[in-house]
């Protein structure tokens, strides 16, 4: 009996211990899924020319997908991210119309949207960890307040970005698109922000906030730096999503908050914090445009499109559960 | 030469005094131990040393200057390292991250140095290295390691502060005798480094192996230093009751049980988490007290006879009939009332009626369909009459009583039928003095009308003034039955505190 038993419980371990040392297993498995399913409805989805447009348009999800996990880390939640976007991706906008259009402009004009992110997520990070407001309602007031801003900026959406720009993002450079430059600079930035104390110490204060702070760690400031880091990304997640629409609107982000929570999730991280990896958000933001783009290949009638898209996040967010559950227990 | 000195440190949490007037003189090179019951206000002394519970009144003394220890990062700063009881670690982070957790090795100002990081984990590692166990290393995530293990990393990481004054709080309490030993060990090289050293522990043995000095606290009072070369366990006990305990009488005679009265529940050879080998038997009419330190498996046995989760193994007879509670849902079926301190996770279901949170026991043992107000309310009222409950309106919000009168309603909730057997789970915990007494005052009229009870209290004062016989854990198992005459603070201090 227990040698028919322990191989399996073995089986089982190292199972659980390779879900522990790469939580976004199960968000792999669905996105390789959603990339057979996508080939099998349409082939030319998988051509390198859908990829990259694939990509392009969802870079921005990623990156807003990265932005929540560093919150998220410290069992934090930020319902502005996408209002943090759309305020970033306004006043570059203006600003580059402003200063003339031209490769200096836009290069000033980032250095100022990456400021903006950053202020963004230190005024969250200061009502929610110095103030003590709860989180959820608190980012979600400030988000009002970020799309407000937005649109004093630029009251009504159109105004087009400098064809330098959006030029540059959806162009190619030594026969390789522009955004796969973006997303090795993006891997190598994450994979050098995993390594940071910030990065361990929001994950000690999301598995117990009383603990981090019994050992000594400033958890209040640690907790405004996950914010900070939250600005920067949504800010950058801006950036894409100028480049991809090539024009201003003080609304684009909003739609894009709860997709990023939901992308957190999928990749495998505990919305109670504590644990989680960017890996798995980025993952995960993908799964969401691919369901998006097999919603669309596989002929759903557009008035059922949103109905499909919906129970198929659905299936995947149990898979993902299931799976996970299957290597805890 | 005084090290650290503490004088008048008090602490009140709401109306609650936790500390009311603490001392505590710690010399250079000693291992100061700090005893006293459960509650007397060690922990919150310890924590006002280490930062992370400020004083109301009091001085801190460092080296004879006063400090104010503002927080961890302060308390770290003046050199102050400490063990917290309940552990301080984050459990999906590795051992070697915990271990340095309050400090993170730098490199290049922003990131962690890896290798720094394993070079100083793996020295702590290896100061218990052949006591630990394989599994405990420094990439094994914390979350994973079983609860001594847990504890040594707690160790390590007070250890790994370097700091010249150590508290440890409560840190052998889930470690074997190899593992005690090695701890001692290095306590020992610490204190010939000159390091400062206090150490709470509940186990006599343990206090007297390691300690120079004792300091003995009551009721939230520093009662009084003596040398351990000088004293004896008779003695501290002594001081840890008072003197007018000790020379106190007895309590009062139980009430003599009715000749008819027979046996309610008999346990035998009971094993679960938390507790083992438990076997005992109440009779109809009798309140059976559950006594001894915190955790020591009287509430998990409780519990487990609730069947939340139940026991391993061992046997239980109900009246008689053989037993098997798999779950809450048929221990209710056979007549098993269970009423929890935790009122807040366990009892009250918070922002409903007052009626709804009387009923709920009722409705599933009558297998009610529908919830007619009326007649349920005709079965609530008499119950809750019974209790001397305080209330406005059966639909009133239960978060609008106080927290004597929530527990009375929970209690109500099982004596619409009346059950066989009352476990109660320390269900005085945060009730005010004369709702408490109130409480005590029903809990012997359910006896007397046949109801065999069975009472766990974190409070000694309650079981000794409330239970018929007393069965003292330590260690998950019974160490003693005290009855009759025997039940005295003396004895049930000597019992819980002997080395289990």
């Amino acid at each position: 009996m227990t040698s028919v038993s322990s191989p399996t419980r073995q089986d089982n371990g190292s199972f659980r211990a390779l879900l522990g040392r790469f939580p976004f297993l199960p968000a792999l498995l669905i996105l390789v899924v959603l990339l057979v399913l996508n080939g099998i409805f349409e082939p030319n989805s998988l051509s390198f020319r859908s990829l990259t447009g694939l990509v392009r348009t969802y870079l921005a999800l990623m990156l807003l997908a990265v932005a929540q996990t560093y919150v998220v880390y410290a069992a934090d939640i930020d319902l502005s991210v996408g209002a943090i976007a759309s305020l970033v991706n306004v006043t570059i906008i203006v600003l580059m119309q402003h200063m003339g259009g031209g490769g200096l402009s836009v290069l000033a004009a980032l250095g100022v949207g990456v400021l903006v992110g950053l202020a963004c997520g230190l005024v969250n990070g200061f009502v929610v960890a110095a103030l003590r407001l709860q989180a959820i309602v608190a980012t979600f007031a400030t988000s009002i307040f970020f799309t407000g801003l937005a649109l004093v900026i630029l009251p009504v959406a159109g105004m087009p970005a400098p064809t330098v720009f959006w030029r540059t993002y959806g162009g190619t450079f030594f026969g390789i698109p522009f955004v796969f430059y973006v997303a090795a600079a993006l891997a190598i930035l994450l994979y050098l922000l995993a390594r940071t104390r910030l990065a361990t110490q929001l994950l000690a204060v999301g598995d117990g906030q009383q603990a981090a702070f019994q050992s000594g760690l400033p958890v209040t400031a640690i907790r405004i730096g996950g914010y900070a880091l939250c600005g920067v990304f949504a800010a950058l997640a801006a950036f894409c999503i100028t480049g991809d629409t090539a024009s201003g609107d003080p609304l684009v982000g909003a739609k894009m908050t709860l997709f990023s929570v939901a992308a957190v999730v999928l990749g495998g991280s505990a919305l109670s914090g504590g644990f989680g990896t960017v890996a798995g958000s980025v993952i995960a933001a993908l799964i969401i445009g691919l369901i998006n783009s097999l919603v669309f290949f596989a002929g759903t009638p557009s008035h059922w499109q949103n109905f499909v898209q919906g129970l198929a996040i659905l299936a995947a967010l149990m898979v993902g559960v299931l799976v996970s559950r299957r290597g805890r227990t | 030469m005084t090290k650290l000195k503490l004088s008048g440190v008090s602490k009140a949490y709401g109306a609650t005094l936790a500390l009311r007037r603490g001392d505590l003189a710690l010399d250079t090179g000693e291992v100061h131990v700090l005893i006293g019951a459960n509650g007397s206000g060690k922990s919150t002394l310890c924590k006002i040393v280490a930062g992370s519970v400020r004083p109301d009144a009091g001085e801190v003394l460092l080296d004879g200057n006063a400090v104010t220890v503002s927080g961890p990062r302060a308390a770290q700063a003046l050199g102050i390292g400490i063990f917290y009881q309940e552990l301080s670690l984050a459990d999906h982070r590795s051992v070697a991250e915990n271990i340095c957790l309050p400090d993170l090795p730098r490199k290049n100002g922003l990131f962690v140095d890896r290798e720094a990081l394993a070079e100083k984990a793996s020295r702590y590692i290896a100061l218990f290295e052949t006591v630990a166990g394989g599994s405990l290393h420094a990439t094994a995530t914390v979350g994973e390691l079983r609860a001594d293990q847990r504890q040594l990393v707690e160790i390590m990481k007070a250890l790994a502060t370097e700091a010249p004054i150590l508290i440890f709080d409560e840190p052998t309490s889930a470690l074997d005798r190899a593992q005690v030993d090695r701890f001692f060990e290095i306590l020992r090289d610490l204190k010939s480094e000159g390091r400062s050293i206090v150490f709470i522990s509940h186990r006599m043995d343990e206090i007297f192996a390691i300690g120079d000095r004792v300091t003995v606290i009551r009721d939230g009072e520093t009662v009084g230093t003596e040398a351990i070369a000088h004293t004896s366990p008779e003695a501290v006990i002594r001081m840890m009751v008072g003197e007018q305990e000790v020379l106190a009488a007895p309590q009062a005679a139980p009430p003599p049980l009715q000749a008819s009265s027979d046996v309610a529940l008999a346990v035998e050879n009971l094993t679960g988490v938390g507790f083992r080998d438990v076997g005992f038997s109440v009779r109809r009419g009798e309140i059976l007290g559950l006594g001894g330190l915190h955790g020591q498996g009287q509430s998990a046995l409780l519990k487990a006879l609730f069947g939340a989760p139940p026991a391993r193994a061992g046997q239980v007879m109900l009246n008689g009939q053989p037993l098997r509670t798999e779950s809450p849902r048929a221990a209710i079926a056979h007549g098993i009332a269970y009423v929890s301190g935790d009122r807040g996770r366990d009892g009250v279901i918070s922002g409903r009626p007052i009626l709804e949170n009387v009923i709920p026991i009722h409705a599933l043992r009558n297998r009610l369909v529908l919830a007619r107000p009326r007649s349920l309310s005709e079965k609530a009222l008499p119950a809750l009459k019974a209790l001397n409950t305080k209330f406005a309106g059966l639909s009133h919000s239960i978060g609008s009583l106080s927290g004597g009168n929530q527990q009375k309603i929970v209690i109500a909730r099982w004596l619409i039928d009346k059950p066989d057997i009352l476990l109660l789970d320390d269900p005085t915990k945060g009730i005010d003095l004369s709702a408490k007494a109130d409480l005590f005052v029903l809990i012997r009229r359910l006896a007397e009308e046949g109801l065999a009870i069975l009472l766990y209290s974190s409070e000694d004062a309650e079981l000794l003034n409330n239970a018929d016989r007393i069965l003292v854990f330590n260690g998950g198992a019974v160490s003693r039955e005290l009855s009759g005459a025997e039940r005295t603070r003396y004895n049930l201090y000597q019992a819980a505190y002997e080395a289990a």
